[in-house]
């Protein structure tokens, strides 16, 4: 072994040691009621390492590893970075909330490093056993997580669902694998992109065109569950629903981000030859008709929901869609690196925003919780009176998730839309503004009970423990408004990445 | 200085911004301190912009122009500068500012920072649209004022403010985001990747795309702006927001956030696409017209004060619509001038109204009389703005309407221009008569129950507010020209563009030269009435289209 495969890997490699030391510190806890407050503080640490590690990659050049089995590129080091900001700000915004509930357990911060450091694999995976490998290290300590409160019935039923429904992914995914291999004895991508040049050229033999189409169906439809695309969406509302909030953010934000990243780094690297992408049998035509469905089905369906959690659930299926908007972009004829760059600044967008998001609704939830009201809207009036910060955070997150200027999420919008443009899906790209405005009325609708509604039921947030979710709420605010005012920056190193992506 | 100098209009839009840093910092339930800082600041960026004024030429291209990088990897820069239309509309918002700060001392009884902090990013908002050079940029700024107006309306509004102000963000965001789509296109249009711009600037100097592309890209920048002017029939919007805002809301959507429609569509919705403008003018003259008839006959029928003057809002935009679409340097300078003094004016009575609000508290018409004899001042001063507003000669309001309605006669580009503007005309009858009787059912007649407790005259603020806007009503009214001269070669290029398309025609990729610089308009002769524009320019020869 290299060791520049260690330091390729060295994001994933500093999250789960960090998983491992916090199992470990457990078991000199001696006291009966022992104090684990440093747990959150230590997890954060590790997700700043993490998060630091990625960013100091940034300029290298890409270096494979492992003789080819993943890679650590300009486009993983981005998806780490985004993962691991999104897992520092959900660790400070859980912690109040699990402080709060009394519900601080030693697994939970572990689960959450060792998710992440599967989600920043995924991203640096070329390889389908790798793939598969990483998506059960990610999964499994995100279905633990979606049950952590597990009194109740909506938890377990949370994560049961996700658990069924992501097994099925699972298996599909490797079966899709499993085909690969059998049209072309590897399940190295680079392996399939040969053989599926040699099938665009005519000089593959017999057989293998329909094996390897048949696998890049199944592999797609694995992530396409992931991702939360439309048909593939109907764990999203409950699992949302169910998860304790700060877990549901990190879930929007990290598994998303993971998962469009293997999905674009199969359809693109494997799978990516123009013969086979582009026209009207190619997989950019399926996406496309994806997105179509996935935009409508999220944006509609989120408009008659009452409960902000399972907005932002619908919501998220709606985000998945403009994301697969950029995808189908990649798949055809025009440079891919403009639709790469907007997949990632999309998704860098998307976290912050929606990591804020569950970081308020985590705290209106604990409020909930401890005074046993219904998790409605109405619950939310007049948010602004007693708690205005918290007010004008979240109007600021659903501004940007609407799309509006200036905030992130009108500059990831801006970077989608026009690769969509120029990749002339100038259809789908009308489709896609057209239902942001149904979007915007739904987000809207959360800012008119928050600062136009009298409080109905009289009760401030209370308790001590909320600085570091103000912390880590502060932090997604000033990430969504930079990102607005100043996305040069950042669209530098998205840039940067996708330049190198895709060759 | 210098440094100043070249950055004074970044400054003037940026102020309110800092103004509005300091009053998020001061403490809440400091009201008095909110609203101090929120008067000062937007009285310094007045005073700020002065100089704007002082110091433009007007035969210059883009003045107080300033490009720095903005984000470069996203391929938008920040890029601002000034021509004459819009330096008008930038010193009407400079200058309605102070006055609707002033105007709201007494009116947020509940979050008065909040309320400040809308209106100072409210302007900066405005501001920035205005001096926009880049695509982006503007856009940017212009779904920016949404979210404090959605804010002024749905926070300190009346009844059904919530309706109201949802209605609002929705109607001008759907028009706004086919409007980014067009953006888009144009930029993935306007050169081999790598070379793209969403300058302004160099768009306009690459020339006019292939006119069969405009006619779609035309139809998604009118929309947005057609919403916001509102062109009937997408008015519906209007009469709402203007009902439920307050005061200050309504001034300032009245005053200045309606003309970036009208702004839109001279600056960018037909000078980018010049074929397709021609071919819609007559569609924009007649959807003018309509609304000109169409509001003027809504206003005789309204029981409520503000409800009246948002519809004659309706049709006094229906002008403006009307002389840009005539294609004459005269109408179109006429449209621009209408649009600073539906500012002035409509501004003016919403304040007026808003005062009297607040003495009442009732909007029903039926609710007024005989205000004339318990508050004089009011009465007067409410008759000064209403003349105005009905276009007397002496006023502010006759200048505009009569180059409107003179310039679209003569035109030969507009088609059934003579029939278009005499239906218009009977909208100049129709203002009169409903402005009037609206006067006579308010401070004529006998004492009715708004009055009957005694209603307040102009306290020393509000004679503030509005001596200002009485003094511009009687100074445009009879010093019109150093307004005309600034609008003179903006509305020329204008008219040029949008009237000889092919002049400008895109060839094979290669930027042409702008054709409107290769023939600088000629200084007027002696003894010509300079109101009238000079002749056009001889244009390049058409080119036959292939």
């Amino acid at each position: 072994m290299n060791p520049n495969d260690l330091h390729g890997l060295l994001p994933a490699l500093i999250l789960a040691g960090g998983a491992a030391l916090l199992l470990i510190s457990e078991v000199f806890l001696t006291s009966e009621a022992p104090d684990r407050r440093y747990q959150a503080w230590l997890a954060a640490a590790f997700a700043a390492a993490g998060l630091w590690a990625a960013l100091a990659q940034l300029g290298d050049p890409a270096l494979p590893l492992f003789n080819g089995a993943a890679v650590s590129d300009g486009f993983a080091r981005v998806v780490a970075a985004v993962v691991c900001a999104a897992l520092l700000f959900s660790c400070l915004a859980a912690f109040s909330y699990l402080e709060s509930l009394r519900a601080t357990r030693g697994e939970f911060y572990a689960l959450a490093l060792f998710s992440a450091s599967g989600m920043c694999l995924l991203a640096q995976a070329t390889d389908l056993i790798v793939v598969f490998l990483s998506l059960e290290v990610m999964s499994l300590a995100v279905y633990a997580l979606c049950a952590y409160l597990r009194r109740g019935k909506r938890p377990a039923e949370a994560a049961f669902k996700y658990f069924i429904l992501g097994s099925f992914a699972s298996a599909v995914f490797l079966y899709g694998a499993a085909l690969a291999f059998g049209a072309t004895g590897s399940t190295r991508l680079a392996d399939v992109a040969n053989a599926v040049h040699l099938i665009a050229a005519n000089r593959a033999p017999a057989g293998t065109g329909t094996l390897l189409f048949a696998s890049a169906a199944l592999l797609a439809s694995g992530f396409a569950f992931k991702v939360a695309a439309v048909p593939f969406h109907m764990w999203v509302p409950d699992v949302y629903d169910g998860a304790p909030a700060p877990v549901t953010g990190f879930m929007a934000a990290g598994v998303k981000a993971a998962a469009f990243a293997v999905l674009v780094r199969i359809l693109v690297t494997g799978f990516g030859d123009a013969a086979v992408a582009t026209g009207a049998h190619g997989w950019s035509s399926v996406v496309v008709a994806m997105a179509y469905l996935t935009m409508l089905t999220g944006n509609l369906l989120a408009v008659p929901q009452r409960s902000v959690k399972r907005m932002l659930a619908y919501s998220s299926i709606a985000h998945a869609g403009y994301l697969l908007v950029a995808v189908a972009a990649m798949g055809t004829a025009a440079p891919r690196a403009d639709a790469t760059e907007g997949l990632l600044f999309y998704l860098a967008s998307y976290a912050a925003t929606i990591v804020g998001a569950f970081g308020v609704v985590a705290i209106i939830e604990r409020k909930l919780a401890l005074s046993g009201l219904g998790d409605d809207l109405s619950s939310w009036a007049g948010l602004s009176e007693k708690h205005p910060a918290l007010a004008a955070a979240m109007s600021l997150f659903m501004v940007s998730l609407a799309g509006v200027p200036p905030t992130a999420g009108f500059m990831a919008k801006l970077t989608v839309f026009r690769s969509a443009i120029e990749a002339d899906l100038v259809p789908l790209a009308v489709f896609g503004v057209i239902t942001s405005v149904a979007g915007l009325y739904y987000y809207l609708r959360v800012v008119v009970y928050v600062y136009m509604y009298p409080e109905a039921k009289p009760g401030a947030v209370e308790g001590g423990r909320l600085l570091s979710a103000g912390l880590a709420i502060a932090g997604c605010a000033l990430i969504v408004v930079w990102m607005g005012v100043q996305p040069g920056v950042f669209a530098a190193v998205t840039q940067a990445a996708a330049s190198s992506f895709g060759h | 200085m210098s440094w100043l100098g070249a950055h004074l209009l970044s400054a003037v839009i940026f102020l309110p911004v800092a103004g509005a840093v300091l009053v998020a910092l001061l403490p809440r339930g400091e009201g008095a301190q909110h609203k101090g800082i929120t008067v000062a600041t937007s009285l310094l960026a007045f005073l700020a912009s002065i100089p704007l004024w002082t110091g433009f030429h007007p035969a210059g291209k883009w003045a107080f122009e300033q490009k720095s990088e903005w984000a470069p990897a996203l391929g938008f820069s920040y890029h601002v500068g000034l021509d004459g239309v819009a330096l008008l509309l930038f010193l009407l918002t400079t200058f309605l500012g102070p006055i609707v700060a002033l105007s709201s001392w007494n009116y947020p009884q509940k979050r008065i920072k909040e309320y400040c902090l809308s209106l100072l990013l409210l302007e900066t908002a405005m501001l920035g649209t205005l001096a926009a050079l880049d695509l982006v940029l503007f856009y940017v700024f212009w779904e920016a004022m949404l979210i404090p107006m959605y804010l002024l309306i749905g926070l300190w509004g009346s009844e059904r403010r919530i309706y109201a102000a949802v209605k609002f963000f929705l109607f001008t965001f759907i028009g706004s985001v086919l409007m980014l789509l067009a953006i888009f296109w144009l930029w993935s249009n306007s050169g081999p990747a790598g070379h793209r711009t969403f300058d302004y600037v160099e768009l306009l100097a690459q020339g006019a795309l292939p006119a069969d592309r405009q006619k779609w890209l035309f139809l998604a920048f009118a929309l947005a702006f057609a919403i916001k002017v509102p062109v009937w029939p997408l008015h519906t919007w209007l009469p709402d927001a203007h009902t439920e805002a307050p005061a200050a809301g309504s001034i300032i959507l009245a005053g200045v956030m309606l003309k970036m429609g009208t702004f839109g569509f001279i600056r960018y919705a037909m000078p980018l696409f010049p074929h397709a403008a021609l071919e819609y003018a007559p569609a924009m003259g007649t959807l003018g017209v309509i609304g000109i008839v169409y509001g003027s006959l809504m206003c005789m029928a309204q029981s409520d004060l503000k409800r009246l003057i948002a519809y004659s809002s309706v049709a006094h935009l229906g002008f403006v619509m009307l002389g840009l679409s005539a294609l004459t340097a005269e109408a179109a300078s006429g449209a621009v001038l209408q649009m600073v003094n539906h500012g002035i004016s409509t501004g003016a009575l919403f304040l007026m109204v808003g005062y009297l609000y607040e003495r009442t508290h009732t909007r029903d018409i039926a609710a007024y009389g005989g205000l004339a004899r318990v508050a004089p001042a009011i009465a007067a001063t409410f008759l000064v703005v209403t003349l105005s507003s009905i276009g007397l000669p002496g006023t502010n309001g006759f200048v505009g309407e009569f180059l409107i309605l003179a310039g679209t006669f003569a035109s030969k580009e507009l088609r059934g221009a003579a029939w278009l503007s005499i239906i218009a005309a009977t909208g100049v009858v129709l203002g009169a008569v409903y402005m009037l009787w609206l006067y006579q059912r308010v401070f004529f007649g006998p004492e009715r129950k708004a009055a009957s407790h005694g209603v307040a005259d102009l306290s020393v603020r509000e004679w503030f507010t509005v001596a200002p806007l009485l003094l511009a009503i009687v100074w445009i009214g009879f010093q019109p020209q150093p307004l005309l001269d600034a609008v003179r070669r903006p509305v020329g290029e204008f008219v040029q563009r949008v009237s000889r398309p092919d002049a400008v025609r895109r060839t094979s990729g290669v930027p042409s030269p702008p054709a409107i610089d290769a023939a600088p308009a000629p200084a007027p002769p002696p003894g010509v009435p300079r109101l009238i524009a000079p002749p056009r320019a001889p244009a390049e020869p058409p080119v036959e289209p292939r």
